[in-house]
């Protein structure tokens, strides 16, 4: 499992000397992953090829050794979630069972760029989420003492220390809302998302995995209760194991195994300014103004905001987040008036009752669902992958998934997550 | 190096030399009486009025106007419009400026932004030696190993980031330099070229509300830079416009389409102020947003002095600034051929013209800093300073994708062409190509059916049609060159991205960052999709095009906010609470006295005396109706069915999943009227909720709500001399222990205010009366509380004082106590609920938990040392060290001297004496055990009840 | 924002109501199992095409409002008061 020691092909060939000896001598690079037929059957098929499928894909291969894969999405790699995200890193959640699943996650991210042979440009400038009332103040208090005895660095800190650590934020009385304080979490930061995405596609290409971009699966085959196989405008293919690693469309493709899930989708936006000269090396998170704010080694910044207040599959965007991202940004950063908007876009978001995924095994045999990941799924990338492909290989719920299963919302054993239901991202 | 390419920059840019600014020009929109000069890199350079900071430096000879992202490469002008990547500037505090579209302004302090130590010489330009080693994406390659070197390498990365300087102070604010505005037009024209000219003309004329936005300073689109026939239409149609009731906004941007035609626009270069946003819900959308030139890609395209031609053609006709000294032509169309004309007649000399349409080609430029030659295909090579390109054309089209439309990739024509599939209507250059007088026929027709309504479409009936004419499909020449410019990408790294595997164009667009830049593909996203196309052997059509983004045009953060307006509600007291020294307390809408100084004082006041304090926010409903208690029957978990006139009880509410949702007390207040409480922050939440079960499952119940949160100000008295303090001002209640009891209410007059609510509850644990006074008296009432009661050591309490009195009472607050998943059983109120109803919100899930034993359960801990108050939010651990509980409420109580805390705890351990282990902040440990009951004062009511 | 068409108020921007989800019958709480409530609670269809829900109009007529809508475009096609079929705005074009 996580630990395994197995000692298989590992993915090479990127390095600043290989950088300079092409640009002295020439020569091209190797193809990042290979195109292929789709074959008639595969052991395991995993629907959506975003960095959850993929993810699961290469540990499959490189953990246990499982390579008859294909991986399918209906558009290209990482063009859904995984590539609409604010690619923002941290483990600070609520629960225990939250703590020690994300951090997992950021353990092996920062352990990712040499495990891929692909810089994800992990950059690790710390999280900080910003109190501006005494109840934010007091669930950061229970996080960080949660985030502290899973041995995860959490600090609630003073105004003074956030304006030390970005000056630009008003920590005066001036604001409306003002800042109180902010959990401080050193550990985090942000990642480039499309890195990461292909990443683990060259890798999982590497170790055998197909990789099939415009397949899109249109029916899943269920005899008995058990998965047979997928069909595609390509073909039918059969399988033993089908996961949908969906996000945005999660409820449909559970629907075509005749499944309902607890999920709503509701689009989530984000935004990006022009570039300008680096002054933040902080996330920088309020749940009260619900935005977030990150600049990225290139000097933009990228905003993002709690969903849209009504559910919808449209990816269009609307003024008013627009409009609201930029009041709540000046609210914190008010030197900030003239830094110009360049792009908005959205993103869908499986949201369930919880703030917790579904993931695990449903009443159709060999049918798995790694899905509800709401607003934070990029970050539990590399862990899902890990545990789901452990569930494949041997049939077992790894411990780590297992307060997220879906019998959950059957039982009333829903995960405390919504406890910090304000504070997201 | 040989050559040192600053020297080069220095001898082709003679300061003030004369010669780069033309004699009048017809249409010259600049004003030579008025002159001035501001400063560019700190040195001063000349303009007039009507020039833009690009065209002022270019006729001083500035050339080099930036340097490139990547490799740091001298960068010019090359479209010489709002869109060119090569002028982007510092301006005083304000990034990232488009110099050729900015109006120059006296005194402005103008500087490049990405050049270090200066534009002149950059040593960063050194990446350019390495060009081949840092291909797009070549990032992801490097300091893969060892992992430690890459926080450094991070750093070094991030000089390279490009754009301007914002400042960092918190104290630096100009957000009184932005503004928004609403509008309703009937028809709103995107772009003020002859075709959006003659829509808006002919719209407003058929009755409709126009507004026509236009990009740049004047209307006209390119007949700006036409010849005397084209400027004679010109003034003819701006003087039909200033006739009309057009309403024209210059210098402003149609940014983005959203849902049912919003519509929103920047509106700069207002006195006053930097931009407004216009937000209008449009009738009819029309764009016509012409024509944006492509550039062309081959080696040393970038170069400065390689120009396109309507750069040419503005800076010559309309800012009367000479180009160039010596230019070669690349033309494939009739503006090139112009451009060619234009340069002629203004005396630069043209020494050689290469017609595409007939296989002309060029191939290099050579030069680093200015142009110095050309390679042309035939292999001569030709000495110019000038090089000017009219290769084609892209369709702005994304106002119409952002509405759904489709757009279609026309072979002939070489360009995309809108697809028809919204209701937002293109003309102009958008929809084909035509002589003036076709052009503004095309714009009067979709201007007439526009105002006829958006489900007029009469479009094609007109006649007026227009058809892109055919164009030779030029976007790479034989040499590799930069393609985005703002992103420093050739078409190698495209190519190369391909070869590579990224074969989906949205892939070349992430891996190699084209696209992604200030421009936003306007100049390079044509480009980029052939190219790729090429060199995936797929047509520009199989490939695609990536999806166009609101905002059209960049927009700032200023903008988007408006004036900043947050209201906050204030209680008709608080006037009083802040000239008596209260600390403020944000608690969501409200502003409350979190303490008056001392709270603890405040405490001991209530305990020993009487203090009152303002609970105006707590939430107030009143109901009406025979069925009101119906309703409280099922939105409460206990009962109400046999609650009498005059009584008052406490009540909890969950939600269908059984969480707790709030709680309060509610009043019988006549036989069919009841007057109901929330907490603060839930009032909107309850009332909203109360609203759902009556209109939704019971709209047959005859309830009314009315919400009175702030009809009344809210006073609660407490301590064991508050019936002293009261009885002062009441008259027509009698107010005696047997008369008036515990959890009773009574209407009457209190300090000569009549209908007045008295109630006997609570909170405190000692007795007290809450008073809900009509709120336009609030203030009365609490001054002559105050004076009433000075003899009696009467004292305001605020919130915080409240909350150590409830703690010592075991009083619980919802949502500091409870969490998003905690059951009535969890929060110890398990007694209270009765599940033998008929129907109750949550019913099944009330019913499960009665029947088995809640996860957590709520209890007071008692500190082995008195003075640790525990943080609020801190764990309880196992001896296993995992998590078993939590602290959440803890305050020192000054009437018992010692801390007194709730927690959550696991309902295994919640035993009345059960010991448990307290993990403090600093790590370190703590015994505490559980209390015998919840209350650690007067556990029995019997102060409460007094 | 998107329009919502009020049988009372008339069209208005989507910023004014608060959605509330997709439309739903209430099981009878007195005969209901315990698993068929909680599917009640937390399964939904989160169909990506018309669906039928209700919002309240929140800074209006405070009305609450059956309304069809569809989530891929999220063109509204009509708008109904909860009460029934006693007022309802006209089919909005999309």
């Amino acid at each position: 499992m996580t630990g395994s020691e197995s000692r298989r092909r590992r993915t090479r060939g990127y390095s600043g000397l290989a950088l300079l000896r092409r640009g002295v001598a020439g020569g091209d690079w190797p193809v990042v992953w290979r195109e292929h037929d789709l074959r008639r059957s595969y052991d395991v098929i995993i629907i959506g090829g975003g960095v959850h499928g993929l993810a699961t894909a290469y540990y499959l291969a490189r953990n246990h050794g499982i390579t008859d894969v294909a991986v399918l999405d209906k558009g290209y790699l990482g063009g859904g979630g995984s590539g609409r995200n604010t690619a923002i890193l941290r483990s600070n959640y609520l629960t225990p069972e939250g703590v020690r699943f994300y951090d997992r996650s950021l353990e092996l991210y920062r352990g990712l760029a040499a495990e891929l042979n692909f810089n994800v440009m992990f950059s690790r400038g710390g999280h900080l989420t910003l109190a501006h009332s005494d109840t934010s103040l007091r669930t950061m208090r229970w996080r960080a003492e949660v985030n502290k005895v899973s041995g995860v660095q959490s600090e609630v800190i003073g105004p003074e220390q956030v304006s030390r650590l970005v000056p630009a934020v008003d920590v005066s009385d001036r604001p409306r809302y003002p800042v109180l304080g902010a959990l401080y979490h050193p550990p985090g930061g942000i990642v480039r998302h499309d890195a990461v995405v292909w990443g683990y596609a060259r890798a999982a290409d590497h170790a055998g995995v197909q990789l099939h971009q415009g397949t899109e699966v249109t029916a899943i085959q269920v005899e008995g209760g058990r998965v047979r196989g997928v069909r595609t405008p390509r073909g039918d293919v059969a399988a033993r194991v089908v996961v949908n690693a969906t996000a945005g469309w999660s409820s449909q493709v559970a629907a075509l195994a005749g499944i309902r899930l607890p999920i709503q989708t509701f689009p989530l936006q984000a935004a990006v300014t022009e570039p300008v000269k680096p002054f933040l090396r902080t996330v920088i998170v309020s749940g009260t103004l619900h935005v977030y704010v990150s600049q990225t080694a290139r000097g933009e910044l990228v905003f993002g905001a709690s969903v849209d207040p009504f559910a919808s599959y449209s990816t269009r965007g609307s003024l008013e987040f627009a409009e609201g991202l930029a009041r709540h940004v000046l609210q914190l950063m008010p030197s900030l008036s003239r830094l110009r908007l360049l792009r908005q876009w959205a993103g869908l978001c499986d949201m369930t009752p919880d703030f917790a995924p579904v993931m695990g095994e449903t009443e159709v045999d060999g049918f798995l669902i790694d899905a509800g990941w709401g607003t934070y799924g990029f970050k539990a990338g590399p862990v899902s992958g890990e545990t789901m492909a452990e569930l494949i290989a041997t049939g077992q719920t790894p411990e780590l998934i297992g307060s997220f299963g879906l019998q959950r919302f059957r039982t009333g054993a829903l995960v405390g997550e919504k406890g910090a239901a304000a504070v997201g991202h | 190096m040989t050559r040192r390419p600053w020297r080069a920059v220095r001898s082709t840019t003679p300061r003030g030399d004369p010669g780069w600014r033309l004699p009048p020009q017809p249409g010259e929109v600049i004003d030579r009486s008025r002159s001035f000069t501001f400063s560019w890199n700190g040195r001063p350079c000349s303009a007039y009025e009507g020039d833009t900071i690009a065209s002022a430096l270019a006729a001083s000879g500035v050339r080099v106007f930036s340097r490139s992202f990547k490799y740091h490469r001298p960068r010019g002008l090359l479209t010489a419009s709002f869109h060119d990547p090569g002028c982007m500037v510092q301006v005083g505090d304000e990034p990232n400026v488009r110099g050729a579209h900015r109006r120059a302004e006296p005194g402005m302090r103008v500087s490049a932004q990405d050049a270090w130590p200066s534009l002149a010489l950059d040593v960063k330009a050194a990446n350019a030696l390495v060009r081949r080693a840092i291909p797009a994406g070549f990032y992801y390659k490097t300091v893969i190993r060892p992992q430690r070197l890459w926080p450094a390498y991070e750093r070094v990365l991030e000089r390279f980031a490009h754009g301007g300087v914002v400042p960092d102070s918190p104290e630096y604010d100009v957000s009184d330099r932005f503004d928004q505005r609403h509008a309703h037009p009937d028809v709103l024209v995107a772009g003020g070229g002859p075709a959006g000219i003659a829509a808006a003309l002919s719209a407003s004329r058929a009755g409709a509300r126009v507004m026509l936005v236009e990009e740049e300073a004047d209307l006209g689109g390119h007949l700006r830079w036409g010849g005397a026939e084209q400027l004679a239409r010109l003034v003819e149609l701006r003087r039909q416009v200033a006739d009309s009731d057009v309403e024209v906004l210059l210098d402003a941007c149609v940014l983005g389409r959203y849902d049912d035609n919003l519509v929103s626009v920047v509106h700069r270069g207002l006195p006053g102020i930097d931009e407004r946003l216009v937000k209008a819900r449009v009738g009819t959308l029309v764009v016509a947003a012409g024509l944006i030139e492509r550039p062309y890609v081959f080696a040393g395209n970038d170069v400065p002095g390689v120009m396109l031609s309507t750069a040419v053609r503005r800076l010559v006709n309309v800012y009367a600034v000479r180009p160039g000294a010596r230019a070669v032509v690349l033309t494939a169309n009739d503006e090139g051929d112009a451009a060619a004309d234009d340069l002629r007649r203004v005396g630069v000399e043209v020494v050689h013209v290469e017609d595409a349409r007939s296989g002309g080609d060029i191939v290099r430029v050579h030069g680093r800093s200015r142009v110095r030659g050309v390679d042309l295909a035939d292999r001569r090579t030709v000495a110019c300073d000038l090089v000017v390109t009219a290769t084609g054309w892209t369709a702005p089209v994304s106002l119409l994708t952002m509405a759904g439309d489709r757009p279609g990739y026309d072979d002939a024509a070489a360009r995309f062409v809108p697809g028809r599939t919204s209701d937002v209507v293109p003309t102009g250059g958008l929809v084909g190509d035509g002589t003036l007088d076709e052009l503004l026929a095309h714009g009067a027709a979709v201007g007439e059916a526009a105002a006829a309504g958006p489900d007029h479409d009469e479009r094609e009936a007109t006649g007026a049609a227009l058809r892109p004419r055919p164009h030779p499909a030029l976007f790479r020449g034989r040499t590799h060159g930069i393609v985005d410019f703002s992103e420093d990408v050739s078409s190698h790294d495209l190519v190369a991205a391909v070869d590579e595997g990224y074969r989906d164009v949205e892939l070349v667009k992430r891996y190699t960052t084209a696209t992604m830049g200030p421009a936003q593909g306007k100049l390079e996203l044509v480009n980029t999709v052939a190219i790729v196309a090429e060199a995936t052997g797929r047509s520009i059509a199989q490939t695609g095009t990536t999806t166009w983004r609101p905002p059209y045009a960049p927009v700032t953060l200023g903008a988007l906010a408006g004036r900043p307006r947050e209201p906050r509600r204030l209680s008709p007291m608080h006037g009083w609470h802040v000239a008596h020294g209260a600390t403020p307390l944000v608690a969501g809408a409200w502003i409350r006295p979190d303490h008056y100084g001392d709270p603890g004082g405040e405490a001991s006041a209530v305990r020993s005396s009487v203090g009152i304090i303002d609970v105006t926010p707590i939430g107030k409903l009143d109901l009406h109706g025979p069925d009101v208690a119906r309703l409280l029957n099922l939105v409460y978990v206990n009962r109400w069915s046999k609650l009498p006139v005059g009584r008052v009880r406490y009540g909890v509410m969950c939600a269908e999943d059984g969480v707790v949702l709030d709680d309060g007390v509610t009043g019988r207040l006549g036989e069919d009227h009841y007057l109901m409480t929330t907490t603060s922050s839930g009032a909107a939440t309850v009332w909203e909720w109360i609203e759902g079960w009556l209109q939704t499952e019971h709209p047959d119940w005859r309830v009314h709500v009315t919400p009175v949160t702030t009809a009344y100000a809210s006073i609660n008295l407490a301590g064991p001399r508050s019936r002293d303090l009261l009885s002062r001002l009441v008259q027509d209640i009698d107010l005696a222990a047997e008369a008036f009891p515990y959890l009773h209410v009574r209407t009457g007059t209190v300090a000569g205010v009549e209908d007045c609510v008295v109630w006997r509850i609570g909170f405190t644990g000692e007795l007290s009366f809450e008073v809900h006074v009509p709120a336009g008296y609030g203030l009365h009432v609490w001054e002559q509380l105050v004076e009433q009661g000075q003899d009696l050591g009467v004292r305001a309490f605020g919130v915080e004082a409240q909350r150590i009195l409830r703690l010592e009472k075991g009083h619980l607050i919802v949502g500091q106590d409870t969490d998003g998943l905690t059951t009535a059983e969890e929060a110890a109120l398990g007694g209270l609920v009765r599940v033998d109803k008929q129907d109750a919100v949550g019913l099944p899930e009330l019913v499960v938990a009665s029947r088995q034993s809640p996860r957590s359960r709520l209890v007071a801990l008692v500190t082995d040392d008195p003075d640790l108050v525990p943080a609020e939010g801190g764990q309880i651990v196992g001896a296993d060290g995992r998590i078993c509980g939590r602290i959440t409420s803890s305050r020192l109580s000054p009437t018992l001297e010692r801390s007194v805390c709730l927690g959550q705890l696991d309902s295994a351990l919640a035993r009345p004496g059960h010991r448990v282990t307290l993990r403090l902040v600093d790590g370190s440990t703590a015994g505490a055990k559980v209390a015998e009951r919840l209350a650690q004062i007067d556990p029995d009511g019997v102060r409460l009840r007094g | 924002m998107m329009l919502l068409p009020c049988p009372w108020c008339g069209p208005r921007d989507a910023t004014e109501f608060n959605f509330l989800g997709e439309s739903r019958n209430r099981p009878d709480p007195g005969s209901v199992t315990i698993e068929q409530w909680r599917d009640h609670l937390y399964l939904r269809a989160n169909h990506a095409g018309e669906v039928t829900e209700t919002w309240y109009h929140r800074a209006g007529c405070r009305r609450h409002l059956v309304v069809v809508r569809d989530l891929l475009s999220n063109g509204v096609r009509s708008a109904r008061s909860s009460y029934g079929s006693s007022v309802e705005a006209s089919e909005e074009p999309q």
